[in-house]
């Protein structure tokens, strides 16, 4: 199944984005105005580390439909 | 804790408002659970906007605030700063980013705009569960020490010490000078390195 | 040198290494291990009567590259700070087989120790500055094209340096190290493991483009009727006077040709090199007496081992990273680290000085305050809901965590007890959270990014 065949479809993206690396880095790509998806919504954490896999179950189960941990 | 947060929506010039209608994200905050005051105003850092936040504090008696701009990485102290000084525990201030992850990397003015409303709606529901954070102290230990004793070591070492403080300068050669003793005269001036 | 040698607020420590430091910004604790000298030096009046007299005078001295020779019982070189001598143990008859031990009995103060040991000594210090410098980029290893270092007249810049120094083996006099005859044609290759992927690093060293027209300028007005040829494959000259001072070079009747140099040969007691000019378009061939490469800085040795211990990370090349590339050029990511000079990446004497100003006026900074705040987002325990199961403490990467027993009341029968928590130390905790997923009780919290704030955030994203 592809994408395309779902016109008007947005999916919810959750990132969690380690603040001193993948938080910095999306900023970077903001920076250079590097465009990408407008579904993406961006969580601050501290660390990778912080990433509870509670908060990833969480997610999915209030209708998320993916999740990217990046630190 | 009472629930009272004020929104700050930043335009930063153009840079936020020609991608993201920023009094319609000021207008929907209005409407999310806990927010009694929001605003845009076109540069949130600048000192008029530090003003605006302080003034909403005392006038609206927020308990909250949350500041809708750049990035937490580049303004962050600042917009605590300006908590503060309204009154309010530094801590209980949230930046949301709606500069570099959004009007910088989308061209779609509706789906920016909405993408803006979902962040700030994101960061009051976390801004409502703040609590006050207490800054401690620590002593500090007044002694420095300079690991390498090359021109970078020693010259590092007479400043610290110049300004009164002891400098240790560990050197794993039995000589400090570093690969400088092992130059000749030095450019541009043609001066001896030792 | 001798300046930070006499200041009554500087202590040396040399022939020491780092072993170990723990701690965090205001309060750290390193372990320094001082390797044997075996000669007193508080005794040592620095005479150099043991270095006159020593019987192994032949070795090679590291300090000139091996063309000056040097004794067992030595000074690094001869200005040396401190001024003392001391013994290298590999070669020293007295401490590989037991014989001589006549620096002994020369010394007026008894300052030679043969059983002199490693000590290693804790310092308690509030801030650390990194100044491990560089080393030359090993071409030897890279550039089979330049003879893989078996021909003895292509030489480093540094050991030029040493070749032109009035201090050097030499006294300043230029000659070739295979016979010791004076060159007449010099030939400078820069870029020599600056900007080449393929065999050395992707990055320009910054200093080479300006000491190798130094080199060149000398080898003009040192050298009666020379040539100095320059291969480049661009000038960078961007530094006060630095543009004018090429001038200089190329007015002194130093030859730039723009290109790599493809093979060195020798041809007789000469060596030809082969290139291409390539603002002429065409291959060309110079005969040289003596070739000069201007060597790629690469991270001092043992530098990405001393990052670690101290908790900060390097680049890809193995540079210190400093906490911003623009607005924290001193910085580490560790609190009260500082950067200063060349371990941050290559940079001339004018910038490592600035740099190293700037790291010291950071220290000032904070020394200037009687304490230091500390930030309050860090992790804290519930001792109502901990268990005391200890899961979270190897997992701090800081050390932070501990298990303390605390005393019960008890009740429902039961007497007063003791029981053990998890308690956190708020000056080493970075708050980074890594032990939260692991208390199985929901006993640790991180404050500023706690469960419930994380939870509210997933949840409105998700309306």
């Amino acid at each position: 199944m592809s994408i395309d065949s779902q016109a008007g479809w947005e999916p919810k993206i959750i990132v969690f984005a380690c603040n001193w690396c993948s938080y910095a880095a999306a900023d970077l790509a903001g920076l250079n105005h590097l465009e990408y998806s407008a579904d993406v919504r961006i969580i601050r954490t501290p660390c990778s580390g912080r990433m509870d896999p509670m908060l990833v179950l969480r997610a999915f189960n209030r209708g998320v439909d993916g999740v990217l941990l990046s630190g | 804790m009472k629930k009272r947060v004020g929104v700050f929506v930043c335009e930063c010039g153009t840079n936020i408002a020609a991608t993201v209608d920023t009094a319609r994200v000021a207008e929907y905050a209005k409407t999310l659970p806990g927010v009694v005051y929001a605003i845009n105003y076109k540069y949130m850092c600048s000192d008029p906007g530090q003003e605006l936040i302080r003034n909403a504090i005392e006038e609206q008696q927020l308990e909250q605030v949350v500041v809708a701009s750049c990035s937490p990485r580049m303004h962050e102290i600042t917009f605590r700063k300006a908590t503060a000084a309204g009154g309010l525990n530094a801590y209980m201030m949230e930046m949301i980013n709606i500069r570099e992850q959004n009007s910088w990397v989308h061209h779609d003015h509706e789906q920016a705009t909405n993408k803006a409303q979902s962040l700030v709606r994101m960061a009051v529901a976390k801004v409502l569960r703040n609590k006050p954070l207490q800054v401690s102290t620590v002593p500090i230990t007044k002694k420095a020490m300079v690991i390498g004793g090359g021109i970078a070591g020693m010259q590092a070492a007479l400043d610290i010490a110049e300004g009164g403080h002891q400098v240790i300068i560990v050197e794993r050669e039995a000589s400090i000078g570093g690969k400088m003793t092992q130059l000749d005269k030095t450019f541009p001036t043609m001066d001896c390195a030792a | 040198m001798v300046a930070a040698a006499q200041h009554p607020n500087i202590e040396l420590m040399t022939y020491s290494e780092v072993t170990k430091v723990s701690g965090y910004i205001g309060n750290f604790k390193v372990t320094v291990k001082q390797k044997p000298k075996y000669v007193d030096w508080v005794a040592c009046t620095g005479c150099g009567t043991c270095i006159d007299k020593c019987p192994t005078k032949k070795l090679a001295d590291e300090f000139d590259f091996g063309m000056g020779k040097r004794p067992a019982i030595h000074k690094l070189f001869a200005q040396a700070v401190p001024g003392k001598p001391y013994i290298d143990a590999e070669n020293c008859l007295k401490l590989t087989k037991d014989k001589c031990g006549i620096c002994e009995k020369v010394c007026p103060t008894d300052a030679v120790n043969f059983k002199d040991m490693a000590v290693e000594k804790e310092i308690e210090i509030g801030a650390i500055i990194m100044a491990t410098g560089y080393d030359q980029f090993n071409w030897k290893e890279a550039y089979g094209e330049y003879g893989y270092g078996k021909y003895p007249d292509v030489i480093s810049g540094l050991e030029f340096e040493r070749l032109v120094s009035a201090g050097g083996p030499t006294s300043g006099h230029i000659v070739r190290p295979s016979d010791g005859k004076e060159p007449k044609n010099i030939a400078f290759i820069k870029c020599v493991g600056s900007r080449d992927d393929t065999k050395g690093k992707s990055y320009c060293s910054r200093a080479c483009c300006m000491y190798t027209a130094k080199h060149a300028y000398q080898v003009k007005t040192k050298i009666e009727d020379s040539e100095a040829y320059v291969f480049y494959m661009d000038v960078r000259t961007a530094g006060k006077n630095y543009e004018e001072f090429y001038q200089r070079a190329l007015n002194a009747g130093a030859k730039y040709i723009r290109g790599r140099v493809s093979k060195i040969y020798p041809r007789g007691d000469k060596l030809i090199l082969k290139s291409e000019d390539t603002l002429m378009g065409m291959p060309i061939e110079v005969e040289a007496d003596m070739v000069v490469l201007a060597t790629a800085m690469v991270p001092s040795a043992g530098a990405v081992e001393l990052a670690k211990k101290i908790g900060f990370s390097v680049d890809k090349d193995g540079w210190f990273q400093e906490a911003h590339p623009k607005l924290q050029p001193v910085e580490t990511f560790a609190a009260g680290v500082y950067l200063a000079g060349t371990c941050q990446g290559p940079k001339d004497i004018p910038d490592t000085v600035a740099q190293a100003s700037g790291a010291a006026v950071k220290v000032l900074g904070l020394f200037s305050k009687t304490e230091l705040a500390t930030e309050p987002m860090v992790s804290e325990v519930d001792i109502t809901k901990c268990s005391g199961c200890g899961l979270c403490v190897p997992i701090c990467p800081y050390n932070a965590l501990s298990l303390n027993e605390i005393n019960e009341r008890g009740g429902h029968g039961h007497g007063p007890f003791t029981r053990q928590v998890a308690v956190v130390n708020n000056s080493l905790c970075q708050g980074c959270g890594s032990c939260l997923p692991a208390c199985r009780t929901l006993a640790l919290n991180l404050r500023g990014f706690s469960n419930d704030q994380l939870v509210s955030e997933v949840d409105a994203v998700c309306l």
